[in-house]
């Protein structure tokens, strides 16, 4: 693997192809279940070859976003799935986002904001993922069951799209810098201090010990 | 357009079944094969061919059978939940007459409807992958024709005309017999009313729905969530870009850095 000068590489291509398929396969899947849910958007099923096919596309991209999910929490769980000290903190101060805070307790690989989104993430999503197949053989059920399946299946879209546009203004142009991370991986070590201090120890003394 | 309303008048029933007969006719519906379950009841259930039939009851009225014919199918309500839960515009639809119309060319076989209705009345067919249920003979009503079911019904248990005429004549059996109107639900109206008789527990009809309203997780679904979908995303974008605006993107704080990264990994 090159070097670059002056960068640390913050994910590996694991990671980042992990990421975009079950980004991917969730925003088709809303993008296909806002279609059916708004009918004045019936150019989404038009483009796409009509609500019958549009069906198919929303569960198969449904079943894609389950798989990716379950990968993305085992691939995570270390990094992002636990809070650790200084994590209250960080959320106490709200980030360093809203007003100016001078000592912002280091964060690892994730600060406790992005460890919130992945429990988001985890919890809704799996939500989703149980509702949606439910739905799919949906007269196996008991119709409580049922009626609830597609309620807390729309609850589940309401509050994971919204969290979704948070965690798209952070990740690209809220923090400069931070979305090539998930592009390409490599970031500045400028920006790793900054965002990241206990992570880009842990790198540095990691590649010390392999280097000696 | 005049809107319409079928009326039930439990106590006229016979049992006869020629309601059933004539829908399967005039809708081109196939007979199913059944068996003997010991019971009159023929056939079992509503089923994706067959879009009305006669529930059959037997209640111990003090020592005595008793007989509890009903004429079940759809009851084209005026606020639909199946239409309210339909993804697929065009499959079920709400006619300005009160019938509810499903058109399999549009249906998605998602099965929403089945789940939402109040009164458990559509049907899927799986080699198909789509619904099927009562319209209320749309074809025929709209053609100045009474539902094939109403022109079969030999003793006037059956009837169909103008909503007021309509209500005006349910109240006025239900007074005469004693018994009430069903739904007695103002908040969920349907065009399709029963008169059903004094002394008879509602209970004790089979597949009938002793409260039907819009049950409260679709109303949570498509008023709720649906709205705050695109009210949670639009709010959050313009708090960003507001965010944006006023504070500013986190920049990173320049530090002296140690050089770069040694081996990439
Ligand atoms: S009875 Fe059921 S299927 Fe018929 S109109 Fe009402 S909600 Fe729809
Ligand atoms: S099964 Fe058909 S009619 Fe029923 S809600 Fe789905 S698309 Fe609409």
């Amino acid at each position: 693997m090159a070097n670059r000068e002056g960068m640390v590489r913050k994910t590996d291509a694991t990671e980042r192809m992990t990421h975009w398929i079950l980004a991917g396969s969730f925003l088709f899947a809303l993008f296909t279940g806002l279609g059916m849910m708004f009918h004045h958007w019936s150019i989404i099923p038009t483009i796409l070859g009509g609500y019958y096919a549009v069906k198919w596309m929303h569960i198969f991209s449904g079943v894609v976003f389950g798989i990716s999910l379950i990968a993305v929490i085992i691939m995570w769980w270390e990094d992002a799935g636990k809070f650790v000290e200084g994590d209250g903190k960080w959320i106490l101060r709200a980030g360093g986002y809203l007003w100016d805070v001078k000592d912002m307790p280091p964060s690892g690989k994730f600060n406790a904001g992005q460890k919130i989104f992945f429990w988001f993430v985890v919890v809704f999503g799996i939500l989703l993922v149980i509702t949606g197949l439910i739905m799919i053989n949906v007269l196996a059920f008991p119709v409580v069951v049922a009626r609830w399946a597609y309620m807390l299946h729309a609850m589940s879209v309401f509050v994971l799209a919204s969290f979704l546009m948070v965690h798209i203004y952070l990740g690209t142009i809220g923090n400069p810098g931070t979305l090539q991370a998930m592009l390409y991986g490599w970031v500045t070590r400028e920006w790793a201090q900054f965002h990241c201090p206990r992570w880009l120890e842990e790198h540095d003394n990691k590649a010390q010990a392999k280097q000696e | 357009m005049a809107e319409y309303i079928k009326l039930i008048d439990i106590t006229k029933c016979t049992g006869c079944r020629a309601c059933q007969v004539a829908c399967k006719q005039w809708n081109g519906l196939p007979a199913e094969n059944t068996t003997f379950t010991g019971s009159y009841q023929n056939p079992p259930d509503l089923s994706y061919n067959t879009w009305t039939l006669i529930r059959f009851d037997e209640i111990d009225v003090e020592g005595n059978i008793k007989w509890l014919m009903r004429h079940d199918a759809c009851m084209h309500c005026e606020d639909p939940a199946c239409v309210k839960v339909c993804p697929s515009p065009g499959a079920l639809v709400k006619t300005p007459e009160g019938a509810v119309v499903h058109n399999p060319k549009y249906c998605i076989g998602c099965k929403a409807c089945m789940i939402a209705c109040p009164f458990n009345v559509p049907r899927y067919s799986p080699e198909k992958d789509e619904i099927a249920k009562c319209t209320l003979c749309y074809d025929r009503i709209t053609d100045g024709k009474r539902p094939a079911c109403v022109t079969a019904c030999p003793t006037g248990c059956l009837d169909f005309g103008p909503k007021d005429k309509m209500i005006k004549k349910a109240r006025a059996r239900a007074e005469e017999v004693g018994g009430y109107i069903y739904p007695n639900n103002p908040k969920y109206e349907t065009h399709v009313l029963y008169v059903l008789p004094k002394g008879v527990d509602m209970k004790a009809y089979s597949h009938l729905n002793p409260d039907p309203k819009m049950p409260a997780t679709v109303l949570w679904w498509k008023n709720l969530f649906k709205p705050f979908t695109l009210l949670g995303m639009g709010g959050v974008a313009g708090l960003a870009a507001l965010h944006y605006l006023i504070k500013g993107p986190h920049e990173v704080e320049e530090k002296p850095s140690k050089g770069g990264d040694a081996d990439g990994e």
